[in-house]
């Protein structure tokens, strides 16, 4: 079985299907980055992978669901409320189930977030049922550059990605308590030492981590669909993103998104799509083998 | 002198002993048969089979309660189960096991997914469970169940080469199909290939990891081959994200679909304007002109049916005839009489539980034909005769039209 199949194509046709699958996987990773940053900066100040992301993006699905298809908002304001119910989700899932578990291991700590998220998505269930649903915004047809084409959708949301990477870049490296924020995750007893209070800054990463989940949730959904599962089946390529990248490196989030979103789109010359999935992984087991801490590092 | 009393010590003991053992040694099968028959649906109420699990549940529980209603089975209450397989196999597995080991069912219905099936027919064999499926992969029936596998939807073979026929009637030079990794993907892919590419149709196949929350890139790809027809091959979910990236990319071939994958919701979901023109197939077209169709639209109270219900309500039915016709309410009975009941075209005909009751109750040979079909199974447990239909998506709706 061929993967993106292409036998009798000539070089132009080759060179056109690179091109593409070029722009589709930076499209989709930058998209991939802004759930994996929120993954990333949890990491950074608490320093166990947070799992129940995954809920949190379907939370913030479905909070801009209910802003742009039932309030009428339009997808651009309804990304602000996504953020806002996947950051209010988080600390209080955090407050409730993970924060009393602190003293435990990283690995305790993960394990607990599988059962969150699996909480998270059961109650999604519960209220919205478990078929898809799609938001209340036009389908329109593609833009073609040439002989290559791209989704209005698909631009807007790299846009409204990279607008909420910028101010997250901005707030940690220009205000004071994003400053702050940095220096627990650099030194988190010399961060204590200096008056910064860590449990504060962990509430707010959680806050703004799950907000950006959240934000990746919608994102998602607004090309394609939206069901309780939405941030499930995007959870193996945030976790490799973020992985690759560096874990705990907010930058790293970034460039491991766009090189995940690249490889996977990049692999249909290669392999067959089912193997779509595996890719991720291989990414993450040649990173993690030439440089064990991930391309830029461990810390923001 | 003392009177010896007549209960000794060793008596009461074994008295003692006995009493407390009652209750588990008569209600261990083989021990005699009282209380209530277990008859379970596994049904998908979550996950893609969500569209069709409820009315599933609902066609068993209103078929149980019909009788219940009228004196119940062998002189016992029908007791009706429902488990959510959420679509999923390990969750299917664990549902299937606590309805075998903890609840003692005799028979688990309308089993959806192929991937749940192929997880819980070993469970149901080992244990003497008979399962009622709409579960197509054709491997099922290929598995040593030893008789305690039916059921009424066609296999996947089948389903292929009815795909194959629609391609060549809708005269198709080249088609294009796309298939997220299932039980049954290849088996689909063959038979399309195999009726259609000795007729000079040129094919292409790809199987999408369908996990994935967008198929863009595989999309681009069809787009680019140009092919005159293609073949959505997902479920609901998939068949959503795919059908929005087809109108965004303005693809003018035909598109078909298993119908299972192209329904209201679906519609719904990728917006009428991308659904309008598509083709849903291989859907098992309903017994609509029959009597049991009519009792099924009056008992659950719908003025359409789709495949699934109809199969839901004859899955209820035949378990029911079978025990009464073998006289023994166990997966056994059902296994060792449902071809006596469902094969025998010489019986009186029967389209529901009542009726068939109360013939095999005067001693009658019967023969159901059910709401789904004739259902008359092969030695391997599949069906025999299958009429399909084609619905085509028009003013967002789905119509049924002859191809």
């Amino acid at each position: 079985m061929s993967g993106i199949c292409v036998s009798g194509c000539g070089s132009n046709t080759n060179l056109e299907k690179l091109l593409q699958l070029t722009l589709n996987g930076l499209m989709a990773g930058t998209v991939l980055a802004v759930p994996a940053i929120g993954l990333t900066m949890i990491y950074a100040v608490l320093r166990f992978v947070n799992f129940s992301i995954a809920g949190h993006m379907a939370v913030g699905a479905f909070a801009g669901y209910m802003l742009n298809a039932w309030a009428g908002l339009p997808a651009v304001v309804a990304v602000l409320g996504a953020f806002i119910a996947g950051a209010a989700v988080g600390i209080a899932s955090d407050h409730a189930a993970l924060r009393p578990l602190r003293g435990y291991s990283a690995l305790t700590l993960a394990i607990a977030s599988i059962a969150v998220n699996i909480m998270i998505e059961s109650t999604i269930r519960f209220f919205f049922g478990g078929s898809p649903r799609d938001y209340a915004i036009p389908l329109r047809r593609d833009w073609t550059l040439g002989f290559l084409h791209v989704g209005p959708q698909q631009v807007e949301n790299a846009i409204i990605a990279a607008i909420a990477m910028a101010i997250l870049f901005v707030f940690l490296t220009v205000t004071t308590t994003g400053k702050a924020m940095r220096a627990v995750a650099d030194n988190p007893m010399l961060a204590d030492s200096k008056g910064i209070d860590p449990d504060a800054m962990a509430r707010l990463a959680i806050g703004i981590g799950m907000g950006l989940a959240g934000i990746g949730g919608m994102l998602v959904g607004l090309d394609t669909s939206i069901d309780p599962l939405v941030g499930f089946r995007a959870i193996l390529s945030v976790f490799a993103a973020a992985v690759v990248g560096g874990l705990g490196s907010v930058p790293g989030a970034l460039v491991g998104g766009l090189a995940i979103g690249l490889s996977e789109e990049l692999s249909l010359l290669a392999l067959p799509a089912t193997y779509k999935s595996a890719v991720g992984f291989l990414a993450i087991l040649v990173v993690l083998t030439l440089r064990p801490r991930g391309l830029l590092g461990a810390r923001a | 002198m003392q009177k010896r009393s007549l209960i000794t010590r060793r008596k009461a003991l074994l008295t003692g002993v006995g009493a407390i053992a009652a209750p588990f040694v008569i209600t261990t099968p083989g021990f005699g048969q009282t209380g209530p028959i277990k008859l379970a649906g596994l049904v998908s109420l979550t996950g893609s089979g969500s569209p069709f699990g409820p009315n599933s549940r609902m066609a068993h529980q209103a078929v149980v309660d019909q009788v219940n209603a009228a004196g119940g089975l062998l002189g016992r209450k029908i007791e009706y189960l429902a488990e959510d397989d959420q679509t999923n196999a390990e969750a299917g597995q664990r549902a299937a096991r606590k309805l075998i080991d903890v609840d003692k069912t005799q028979a688990i219905m309308s089993v959806w997914a192929s991937a749940v099936g192929t997880a819980v027919l070993p469970l149901c064999w080992e244990n003497k469970v008979v399962m009622l499926a709409i579960s197509a992969a054709d491997s099922l029936a290929l598995l040593p169940h030893q008789g305690y596998f039916v059921r009424t939807q066609p296999h996947t073979e089948l389903q292929g080469k009815e795909f194959g026929r629609v391609i060549l009637a809708m005269g198709a030079k080249s088609a294009y199909l796309i298939m997220p990794q299932t039980p049954f993907t290849e088996t689909v892919f063959n038979a399309i290939r195999t009726t259609v590419e000795p007729k000079g149709v040129k094919v292409q196949s790809v199987i999408i990891d369908g996990k994935k929350t967008s198929f863009k890139s595989e999309i681009d790809e069809m787009v680019r081959a140009n092919p005159e027809l293609f073949m959505m091959g997902g479920y609901q979910a998939e068949n959503i994200v795919m059908a929005k990236d087809l109108f965004r990319a303005n693809y003018k071939g035909k598109v078909i679909g298993f119908a299972y994958g192209m329904t209201p919701g679906f519609i719904d979901g990728a917006g009428k304007e991308a659904a309008e023109g598509m083709f849903a197939c291989a859907e098992p077209a309903p017994a609509g002109g029959s009597s049991a169709y009519a009792k099924l639209k009056a008992l659950v109270k719908k003025d359409a049916l789709d495949t699934y219900i109809c199969q839901a309500y004859d899955h209820a039915n035949l378990a029911i005839l079978a025990m009464a016709k073998g006289k023994e309410a166990t997966g056994t009975g059902i296994k060792d009489n449902i071809r006596k009941i469902a094969n025998n075209d010489a019986g009186v005909m029967v389209d529901n539980a009542l009726d068939g009751l109360k013939a095999i109750g005067e001693g009658k040979e019967i023969k159901y034909s059910g709401a789904s079909g004739p259902c008359k199974f092969s030695d391997t447990g599949n069906i025999i005769e299958v009429a399909f239909r084609t619905t085509q998506v028009k003013d967002g709706k789905l119509v049924e039209v002859k191809i």
